[in-house]
C-alpha cells in the first residue's frame, strides 16, 4: 500500500447547518480502510455519534451522504452514492442509495463524503463548490417539486433535492438527484425537518489511482462481461427492471392486493413487455452505467423516467389496477412530489385492505383509480385523510387496526415480491436492517426463481445464502457500484441455459451449500482469493492499493451489517424484531400447501447461530472480530433494554 | 396433437418478436421447433423491408423456462392437451 491511499479525496465535510459553518471532520485512511466507504463507513459515523433514545427529527440527527472508493476513477457503474441517516419511517438507521449525478460531483468537489448536522431556521441550499461551501436562502425554492427545484439550481452542478412531502415530513419522503431517488426509509423528511431545501455540488478533482493501467484493462473487461451476461446485458437494457413482472407472475410472487396472492390476472397489462412495446421511448442510464436499465416514457408531452417493477406490482397488481397509463403517471406525481413509490403504495394497499374490513374509509378501495393522484398529492401536503396515510403502515396499523395485513418490517413496507412462494427473500425482509427492503434483504428471489431455479419453498441452506448476498451487497454498495453489477456473480451459463442438465444438477445442490457458505464466512482465509466473477475486489485494488480479495469483501459487508444492526439495538430496537405481518408467515398463499408461508423461525434460528448473533443482536465478541466501535459499557446498557418489555415494534 | 396457446415473455418474446401464438404439437418439445418455423416465415417477410434485421437465435428447450397452465415444467417429454396454455419465459433479474 502507497503512504497515501488512492481511490478516495482523502477529505470529509461536516456542515453545521444550524450555525451555517463547515469544517473537516476526522477520517483517516485508517478509517478508509477499515470501513471502505458508502453505506459501511455512514453506519461507522453514525455509531459512533447518536445515542439511546435519539430521534429522526432531534436536531442532533446527523445526515451522512457518502460516496466509495471506486465513485470517479472509470470504473462501470459506480456513480452511486449512499445517504445514512435515522429513518422517520421505522425509528432505526435507514441507509438509501442513489445513481444521480451528486456523488460524482461531491467527490469532484473534493470530498468523499458530506455530514450534515443542526437544524436551520429558514429553508436552505448549501453549495459544495471545489471544497468551498456557501448558503443560500432556498426561501424562494420552498414548494416546488423535485423537478422545478432542480431547473432553478445551476444545471453543471450535481444536485440533491427535495420536494414538498419532505418539506411536510411525510415519514417515505424521498430525495432526489437528476430523476434518480434515494427512496427508502423517508431521509427526504429528516432534509425537510432540517430545512434543507437542496444541496449542490460541483469540482474539477479527480482522484488518484493506485494503477491506471491495470485498472483501465479491468474496466474494459468488467464492461464487456456485465453487457454480456444474460441479466445485465440483455434483460435489463431490454426489458428494465420491469421484466420481472411476468417471471414473479410465473413464480406466484408478484404481490396482489395487499400481499393476499402472489398472480395478478391482468399482469400482462402491467408488465415489462407492455411497457417497452407500447410505452418505452428510450432506455436511460444513472452516469456511468453501461446496463442502461431505466426507461424513459412521454408524461403530458414530458420526456420523463418511466416506473420501476416495484412501482408497476405495487400500484398494479396489489391495488388490483390494471392500467399501466395511469402508473406512468402516478410514478411521475410521486417523484414531482419527492415520495418514495414502494411505501406509497404499500400504504395505499393497506388502507384500501382498511377499507374492505371496514376498519377505516378514506375513500381508498381495491379496484378504484380515480383518487389515487388527488390522495398522493393529500399525502404530500398532509391535508385531510393524507396526513394520516402521511405516517406509514406501521402507524396507521396503531391507529386502526390490522397489524396482520400492516406489510411491513421493521416499520418499512415491503417491495413487490411475495415471499410465501420465495422463503429466503422472507427471511431476507425480516433480518434487513432498515426493514422490508428487497436489496438490503439480500435479493434472495434471485436464487428462488427469478435468476436461478432453486426450490423457493425449502427453508434449507437459505440462512446462509443471504448473509452471503447481504454482506456482499453491502460491500458493492460500499465501494460505490450499483448492486446491479453484483448479478454478473451468478455465472452466466446457469441463467442462460435452465433447463439444462447441468444446470438443474448445480441448483439441485443449492439448498445443502449453507455450511460451506459459513465456511467461507467465517474462515476467511480460505477464501483469501480474488475471482473474476467479483470484478470489485480487483478494482479496488488497482484504484486504492487496497489488498482487496473475496473475503475481504464479505469482511466489509459483515462489518457493515452489524455496525447497523447494533446501531439499531443503540436507538432502541428491541431483541427479536427480525419479523414479518402474520399474513406471510401464517397464512399459506396456497391453502391446500402449507410450505407456501415464510418459515420464519425456522430460518432465523440457522441465521442467527451463522450470523454470531443471539435473538437478532451481535454478541459482544462478534462486533470486536469484525471491528464495530462500541464500548462494552454501552453494549452491555443497549443490549439490556433491548431485553426489557421485550416486545418489538414489528 | 394438441392446440395450445404459447405465450413468450423476457428477451424471448423481444427477440423473435413472437407474443402469443396457437400450435398444434404433442409435447413440450415440438414447441421450439413449431415457433422457429413461424420466426423463420416472419424474418424472411421482414427483410424484405429492413434487409439489414439480424436473424434471431434459434429457439430451443435448453434456453427457456417453461410453465404449463401456470406450473414449472422441465421435462421435455411432458405431453400436452387441447387448451393447454404454455409461458415459455427468460431468466430476469432487477431491483
Amino acid at each position: 500500500m502507497k503512504d497515501k491511499l488512492l481511490g478516495y479525496m482523502g477529505k470529509v465535510l461536516k456542515i453545521d447547518l444550524t450555525n451555517r459553518t463547515s469544517e473537516d471532520f476526522p477520517w483517516t485512511d485508517k478509517d478508509r480502510e477499515r470501513t471502505l466507504g458508502g453505506k459501511v463507513m455512514a453506519a461507522d459515523i453514525l455509531l459512533s455519534h447518536i445515542r439511546p433514545g435519539m430521534k429522526a427529527y432531534d436536531e442532533d440527527n446527523w445526515i451522512v451522504v457518502t460516496t466509495g472508493p471506486l465513485t470517479g476513477v472509470g470504473c462501470p457503474n459506480t456513480s452511486r452514492f449512499n445517504i445514512s441517516t435515522i429513518s422517520p419511517l421505522t425509528g432505526i438507521i435507514t441507509s438509501s442509495n442513489c445513481g444521480g449525478e451528486f456523488g460524482l460531483s461531491l467527490k469532484r468537489s473534493g470530498y468523499d463524503a458530506v455530514i450534515f448536522t443542526g437544524r436551520s431556521s429558514s429553508p436552505v441550499t448549501v453549495n459544495i463548490i471545489n471544497g468551498n461551501v456557501t448558503f443560500d436562502d432556498a426561501s424562494a425554492l420552498w414548494g416546488l417539486t423535485t423537478g422545478e427545484t432542480q431547473e432553478k439550481l445551476p444545471a453543471y452542478h450535481g444536485k440533491l433535492v427535495i420536494g414538498p412531502a419532505g418539506e411536510n415530513k411525510v415519514r417515505y419522503a424521498c430525495v432526489f438527484s437528476n430523476e434518480r431517488t434515494a427512496g427508502r426509509g423517508g431521509v427526504g423528511a429528516v432534509f425537510g425537518d432540517k430545512k434543507l431545501k437542496a444541496v449542490t455540488a460541483f469540482g474539477v478533482k479527480i482522484p488518484e489511482v493506485a494503477d491506471r493501467e491495470s485498472l483501465r484493462k479491468l474496466n474494459e473487461k468488467w464492461t464487456n462481461t456485465l453487457q454480456n451476461h444474460p441479466l445485465t446485458g440483455r434483460q435489463l437494457p431490454k426489458l428494465g427492471t420491469a421484466g420481472l413482472v411476468s417471471p414473479m407472475q410465473a413464480h406466484k410472487i408478484l404481490a396482489t392486493k395487499n400481499f393476499s396472492a402472489g398472480r395478478f390476472k391482468d399482469f400482462e397489462k402491467i408488465s415489462g413487455e407492455e411497457l417497452a412495446e407500447n410505452h418505452m421511448l428510450s432506455n436511460a442510464a444513472c452516469t456511468t452505467c453501461v446496463i442502461r436499465c431505466a426507461r424513459t416514457v412521454c408524461v403530458d408531452g414530458k420526456h420523463v423516467k418511466g416506473p420501476e417493477l416495484e412501482t408497476l406490482g405495487l400500484l398494479g397488481a396489489n391495488i388490483l389496477n390494471n392500467d399501466i397509463e395511469q402508473i406512468i403517471k402516478w410514478n411521475y406525481e410521486l417523484d414531482e412530489l419527492g415520495m418514495d413509490t414502494i411505501s406509497a403504495a404499500g400504504v395505499i394497499a393497506f388502507a384500501m385492505e382498511l377499507k374492505e374490513k371496514g376498519l377505516w374509509d378514506c375513500g381508498l378501495e381495491f379496484g378504484k383509480t380515480d383518487n389515487i393522484s388527488e390522495i398522493f398529492h393529500d399525502i404530500a401536503m398532509r391535508k385531510g385523510n393524507g396526513d394520516i396515510l402521511a405516517e406509514g403502515t406501521r402507524i396507521m396499523s396503531e391507529k386502526f387496526g390490522g397489524k396482520d395485513f400492516a406489510i411491513h418490517a421493521k416499520g418499512m413496507e415491503l417491495a413487490a415480491y411475495e415471499p410465501r412462494h420465495a422463503v429466503g427473500q422472507g427471511l431476507g425482509y425480516a433480518t434487513s436492517n432498515r426493514g422490508g427492503c428487497h436489496l438490503n434483504a439480500g435479493y434472495m428471489v434471485v436464487v428462488e426463481g427469478l435468476g436461478l431455479d432453486v426450490d423457493s419453498l425449502t427453508p434449507h441452506g437459505k440462512a446462509a445464502l443471504t448473509i452471503a448476498f447481504q454482506n456482499l451487497m453491502e460491500a458493492v454498495s460500499a465501494c460505490g457500484s450499483c448492486l446491479f453489477t453484483s448479478y454478473a456473480v451468478l455465472p452466466g451459463f446457469l441463467i442462460d441455459k435452465p433447463n439444462w442438465f447441468l444446470t438443474r444438477a448445480i441448483l439441485a445442490c443449492f439448498p445443502y451449500v449453507g455450511p460451506v457458505v459459513n465456511l467461507l464466512s467465517h474462515f476467511t482465509k480460505v477464501a483469501a482469493i480474488n475471482i473474476p466473477l467479483v470484478p470489485h475486489s480487483y478494482a479496488l485494488k488497482y484504484a486504492t492499493g487496497i489488498k482487496s480479495t473475496v473475503a475481504r469483501m464479505l469482511t466489509w459487508g459483515a462489518l457493515g451489517y452489524n455496525t447497523e444492526r447494533i446501531a439499531n439495538i443503540v436507538l432502541g430496537q428491541k431483541a427479536n424484531a427480525d419479523k414479518l405481518p402474520k399474513r406471510l408467515t401464517n397464512e399459506p398463499q396456497d391453502p391446500s400447501d402449507p410450505r407456501t408461508k415464510v418459515p420464519l423461525e425456522v430460518m432465523k434460528k440457522v441465521y442467527n447461530r451463522a450470523r454470531g448473533w443471539k435473538d437478532g443482536i451481535p454478541t459482544y465478541h462478534r462486533l470486536k472480530t469484525l471491528g464495530v466501535r462500541i464500548s462494552k459499557e454501552l453494549y452491555d446498557s443497549v443490549v439490556k433494554e433491548a431485553y426489557q418489555n421485550g416486545k418489538s415494534d414489528c | 396433437m394438441a392446440k395450445v396457446t404459447v405465450k413468450l415473455f423476457g428477451v424471448l418474446r423481444m427477440d423473435t418478436k413472437l407474443k402469443a401464438e396457437e400450435i398444434n404439437i404433442d409435447k413440450v418439445e415440438d414447441i421450439f421447433d413449431s415457433l422457429n418455423l413461424i420466426v423463420d416465415e416472419r424474418f424472411e417477410e421482414n427483410k424484405k423491408s429492413n434487409p439489414l434485421l439480424p436473424h434471431p437465435d434459434k429457439l430451443s428447450f435448453k434456453d427457456a423456462v417453461i410453465f404449463i397452465n401456470g406450473e414449472r415444467c422441465a421435462k421435455k417429454s411432458k405431453k400436452l392437451s387441447d387448451g393447454d396454455e404454455v409461458w415459455l419465459l427468460s431468466p430476469a433479474s432487477g431491483g
